[in-house]
């Protein structure tokens, strides 16, 4: 078979890949487009003895299969997460490490929030309330979706340890780069809402207990 | 890589010019007394930076509207200070200023000359340039090796220069010092937060302690140390509960008016001086 028309099909049929992966909004596509086009483009530089193009896209197509992988495992992870215990530890791959010291105020009160954190180790307590949060607590993942983007408490480290951050922004490029993931982040947000209203009113339930004996009764 | 993406972001935001929304707005409820000094410190920061982050001014002095404990002189020094310190000076806010002072017919500009630490210098500079920059000159032993700027118009490449540096600004909210800066203003309004529920007489006292954190270079690093050994201290302690101090704004007053040495010793005698009179809980 004559090389040359295995070149001009293969670098067509490329072309169309290339331009078609450059036009998708949304990240899985995007990735899966980038893996055909690899896969296209090794395929058609192997007979065509094209070295450095082949060296080119065999680095490119493990790492277009990894991104796939982790966009796809995100979306599990959080579907997951929604049906059973409401847990954002899938944030975690995408989350940075970040000492701190005792002392070390993390935000501040009335603050702009910009990122949510994991708690690794260490102690912490909200200053104004005086409650302590306990390691495997995530804080602030319902700032990024507050009208007023505002702390409502101050996040004082009081024993040294690790916390993992992961800033808004980030969390915000997860959510356009793959829609999915946003439909289940905005549903996991929700429920996390309710349950703290659900933990509410059990509070205010068990403060009011002991007055309901005292009430006067209905006929 | 995030920080590159933050300077290619507002790079962009700014050539396209979308960083700059509609004129900021002076939260609802501000006191008719306090407005004009508001009003001012939006002006002056829509100078120094952007309209968001004049923005950013308004949001914050929003938390003190209809509290209570917080009278108009409080409060309209609370604005006052807040501008101050929102709006501190950096390299390239003398070249701003530089740019902006009127030139007399007939009499020669005049010739501004001022020494910065190296890192200083490099602290206005965007992290992601900033911090291997500052390792490198620390790896070196230069980090605080002083050297001299000259800040003129007199001549076209003189304001060439000014405006270049003055143009810097589009990444101040990217560097080091703007971090340094945004952590202490919020530690101060926090500070005043808790000194309004905790104890309101020490209010004033407080709010007046951002005076002590002026310009750049020596007296700006000793001030923001001293404003640091006096909240931790004195301040926070009598906050927490574990430290009594009938007095908090006649403490930090003498704790203020102890004289300042590079290694804050005395302060830190006359603290423990404080607290040795304050009842430990």
């Amino acid at each position: 078979m004559d090389m040359s028309y295995l070149h001009h099909f293969g670098s067509a049929a490329a072309t169309i890949f290339v331009v078609a992966t450059a036009t998708m909004r949304t990240m899985i596509p995007l990735r899966v487009f980038g893996i055909m086009a690899n896969v296209l483009l090794i395929a058609i530089s192997i007979p065509t003895h094209n070295y450095p193009t082949m060296a080119l896209h065999a680095v490119l197509l493990p790492l277009n299969i990894y991104r796939l992988r982790q966009m796809l495992q995100l979306v599990q992870d959080v579907k997951k997460s929604v049906n059973s215990d409401l847990s954002m530890e899938w944030l975690k791959p995408f989350m940075t490490k970040r000492p701190c010291k005792a002392g070390e105020v993390l935000f501040y009160k009335d603050e702009k929030a910009e990122d949510m954190f994991y708690i690794v180790s260490g102690r912490y307590r909200l200053v104004e309330s005086g409650i302590e949060l306990p390691v495997g607590a995530i804080v602030g993942e319902l700032g990024m979706l507050s009208p007023l983007n505002e702390r409502t408490q101050t996040l004082e480290c009081i024993e040294p340890g690790m916390v993992l951050s992961v800033s808004y922004s980030q969390v915000e490029e997860l959510y356009v780069q793959n829609p999915e993931f946003g439909f289940f982040f905005l549903r996991l947000a929700s429920a996390r809402l309710f349950e703290n209203i659900d933990k509410l009113e059990a509070r205010l339930m068990k403060q009011d207990a002991p007055a309901l004996p005292m009430a006067p009764q209905h006929a | 890589m995030a920080g590159f993406i933050n300077v290619i972001r507002s790079t962009l935001a700014e050539l396209a010019n979308r960083s700059e929304p509609a004129a900021p707005v002076l939260p609802v409820g501000l006191p008719a007394a306090v407005r004009p000094v508001a009003e001012d410190g939006v002006a002056l920061l829509i100078n120094y930076q952007s309209a968001v982050y004049a923005q950013l001014y308004s949001d914050r002095l929003r938390r003190f509207v209809g509290r209570r404990n917080v009278s108009d002189e409080l409060f309209s020094e609370i604005a006052r200070l807040l501008t101050m310190r929102m709006s501190y000076h950096d390299p390239i806010r003398i070249a701003q200023l530089k740019l902006q002072e009127p030139v007399m017919p007939g009499r020669p500009p005049v010739v501004d000359r001022r020494r910065f630490r190296l890192d200083e210098l490099v602290s206005a500079l965007p992290e992601i340039v900033g911090d291997p920059l500052m390792w490198a000159l620390e790896r070196i032993y230069c980090a605080h090796r002083t050297v001299p700027i000259r800040f003129s118009k007199a001549s076209i490449w003189g304001i060439k220069r000014l405006e270049f540096e003055s143009w810097l600004r589009r990444w101040r909210l990217l560097s080091t010092r703007y971090e340094t800066e945004r952590v202490w203003v919020e530690r101060w309004l926090h500070m005043i937060d808790r000194a309004l529920t905790k104890q309101p007489d020490a209010a004033m006292a407080i709010v007046q302690t951002a005076t002590m954190i002026e310009g750049y270079g020596t007296g700006y690093r000793q001030g923001m140390a001293a404003w640091h050994q006096i909240i931790d201290g004195l301040a926070k302690p009598a906050f927490d509960g574990t430290l009594v101090i009938t007095d908090l704004a006649d403490a930090i007053t003498r704790a203020r008016a102890v004289p300042r040495d590079p290694k804050g010793d005395q302060l830190r005698k006359a603290i423990g001086e404080l607290r040795a009179h304050a009842v430990l809980n």
